[in-house]
């Protein structure tokens, strides 16, 4: 029986060669779940490795910053609503800081801690969603349902406060638009109550799941220096092992009256600022935040909701200035230019999302195709702050 | 360390690259466009200063910009209640501005450069070699106001559509009717395919819904 060679190509080389394949052009996106919303990644592969990840934007680009020029100050406040559309309220609370700031108009006690109330519940709504999606990215259907139905208690507050479900344009330049009604109270405390608990339920279910660890830890790690030079910020940079947050270190409305804690990643399950660590300050930010509406809660004076001594029609005085606030995602700014007159004369929207998505240019090239999911995940992106 | 300090520190490194300063809400230094790479560096790389965060770099038409501050600029400019240029023959004439806004984490302070140059001569040295997170902000800036970074590694549309005519937030920006056979305005775009009559559509498709 004669010996039949088997040729394999490479087999067939004196030398083994080193395991490269063609470079191969894949699109996530930009209809794929992966990807949270319309964006495309150009994904070059060698196998399974990634290779290089160039990310398209724009599929939800509306130049709101050219529609700022035809609004009135107080107007263009309902476009920031649909920046980050899972936290609308941060959007809202970061743009009246910025026009506040330049106007230097005092805001009624009440009103800001609404304002603090309804950011933290909507912090926790749109960690909800993330910590949900990211679950989801990893193969666990369960707590995405489970966060949705969390996150409805939330946005049934919402409803009865603004009449929004999705896009409240509660916040107004000098206040909050609508008094809470009766009972406001009792809702976010019940709520509050409730979340704590569930959220010890979801660590059961999904941060400590021996699965979702193997899938997220080491993965996708993002050091801190690489965050300050591509500019992340929010749970990406505190995820990093930095706890820096704007409400804390850059302190805006009354953040700096109520004690809380600022979550940062410690390499618990593996790497510091891999994608578990991402995923996990999120997890206890929620917590976080129930302290502070606590306490917001029990130091909720009456009055009015709205400044007094502000007209319909707001000038802000002639000049510049970027003011930044901790949204849901990290460091939303606004970098306004007034004229002096009732409109603005250039409104720039620094959003946390497309600097954050930016990182994954770097950390991407290198890690394996399903890594790269992990990673977009736990990054948190919202097409609609991207695009604006 | 205070704003003033830090003016001075890049005045006595920067000679005459530093030609004022701002003393608006914000405080910062207006910095010759040629000199823009060599002031970030600095500020990144002095350790007092050691400016190691872009938080925003924001690309700025002062076109029509009223300096009074009376805040007349949309009449200078000719809008219409919709912000839309009225005349669409009118041509652009003021300066382009870039502003650079800073932070340190280590010391905490804030800064801002900026710099500003004649509309027809709109290019200045990138800065993506000092902080990486610069490079999508100037292809944001190239993209939406047209100015042009030089030594920039990738600086291509990132909004809109390669191949897009014009820079949306240029003073003097006219909507084109139509981009690539779709219709983006105006009769066509507003018409009901279903329906005799012209209705506006209550949707389009940027809203989400």
């Amino acid at each position: 029986m004669s010996e039949t060679k088997v040729t394999r190509g490479w087999a067939d080389q004196d030398k083994p060669r080193t395991m490269h394949s063609e470079l191969l052009e894949i699109n996530m996106g930009p209809q794929h779940p992966a990807t949270h919303g319309v964006l495309r990644l150009l994904v070059k592969t060698d196998g399974e490795i990634v290779h290089s990840v160039t990310p398209y934007l724009g599929y939800l680009h509306r130049c709101a910053e050219k529609i700022a020029e035809g609004c009135d100050w107080r107007q263009w406040m309902v476009y920031t609503d649909r920046f980050d559309y899972l936290a609308p309220m941060n959007m809202n609370f970061g743009y009246a800081v910025a026009v506040e700031n330049m106007l230097g108009v005092e805001v009624p006690e009440r009103a800001e801690h609404i304002r603090v109330i309804c950011a933290e519940l909507q912090r926790i709504a749109s960690h909800l969603i993330a910590v949900g999606t990211f679950g989801l990215d990893m193969g666990a259907w369960t707590p995405l349902l489970y966060c949705f139905r969390e996150r409805e208690e939330i946005l049934n507050i919402f409803e009865r406060l603004s009449g929004g479900r999705m896009l409240y344009n509660y916040f107004d330049v000098g206040g909050v638009r609508f008094d809470a009604y009766d009972g406001f109270e009792a809702d976010v405390l019940r709520m509050v109550n409730v979340m704590e608990q569930k959220l010890v339920e979801y660590n059961t279910l999904l941060s400590y799941n021996k699965i979702f660890i193997e899938r997220t830890a080491d993965v996708g790690v993002i050091d801190v220096d690489t965050c300050h030079q591509y500019g992340c910020t929010g749970p990406v940079l505190r995820g990093a092992g930095t706890p820096f947050d704007c409400r804390k270190d850059d302190p805006y409305s009354i953040y700096d009256r109520f004690e809380f804690d600022v979550p940062y990643g410690t390499g618990e399950q593996g790497t510091v600022g891999d994608c578990w660590d991402r995923y996990m300050v999120r997890v206890r930010e929620c917590f976080e935040s129930c302290r502070i509406i606590r306490q917001a809660v029990a130091a909720m004076p009456g009055g009015d909701v709205m400044s007094p001594d502000l007209k319909k029609l707001v000038k802000v005085p002639a000049g510049s200035l970027y003011t930044r606030t901790e949204s849901s995602k990290g460091e939303i700014g606004f970098h306004i230019f007034a004229d002096g007159g009732s409109k603005p004369f250039r409104n720039k929207v620094r959003s946390p999302s497309y600097s954050n998505l930016h990182v994954i240019e770097k950390v991407g090239p290198g890690m394996m195709v399903s890594d790269l999911v992990a990673t977009v995940g736990s990054l948190d992106i919202v097409l609609g702050e991207i695009d604006r | 360390m205070e704003a003033a300090a830090i003016h001075a520190l890049l005045t006595e490194k920067l000679g005459d690259a530093v030609l004022d300063v701002i003393d608006s809400f914000e405080k910062g230094s207006v910095i010759a466009a040629g000199s823009i790479a060599e002031a970030c560096r600095l500020l990144r790389d002095e350790p007092a200063l050691h400016f190691d965060q872009l938080m925003c770099l924001t690309g700025v038409d002062w076109d029509g910009y009223d300096e009074s501050g009376k805040g007349k600029s949309v009449d200078i400019l000719g809008y219409d209640e919709l912000g839309r240029p009225e005349k669409s023959d009118r041509v652009g004439e003021g300066d382009l501005g870039v502003y650079y806004a800073c932070y340190s984490s280590r010391h905490g302070h804030k800064y801002t450069l900026a710099v500003r140059v004649p509309r027809d001569a709109a290019q200045i040295p990138t800065v993506s070699g000092v902080w990486a997170t610069a490079a999508w902000h100037e292809r944001e800036a190239y993209d939406l106001v047209g100015m042009t970074f030089s030594g920039h590694p990738d600086l291509r549309r990132i909004l809109l559509e390669d191949g897009w005519v014009g820079h949306p937030l240029r003073k003097d920006y006219v909507m084109p009717d139509q981009w690539q056979g779709v219709p983006l305005q105006g009769q066509d775009y507003a018409k009901n395919p279903f329906s005799e009559d012209d209705v506006v559509l209550p949707a389009r498709p940027g809203q989400e819904g």
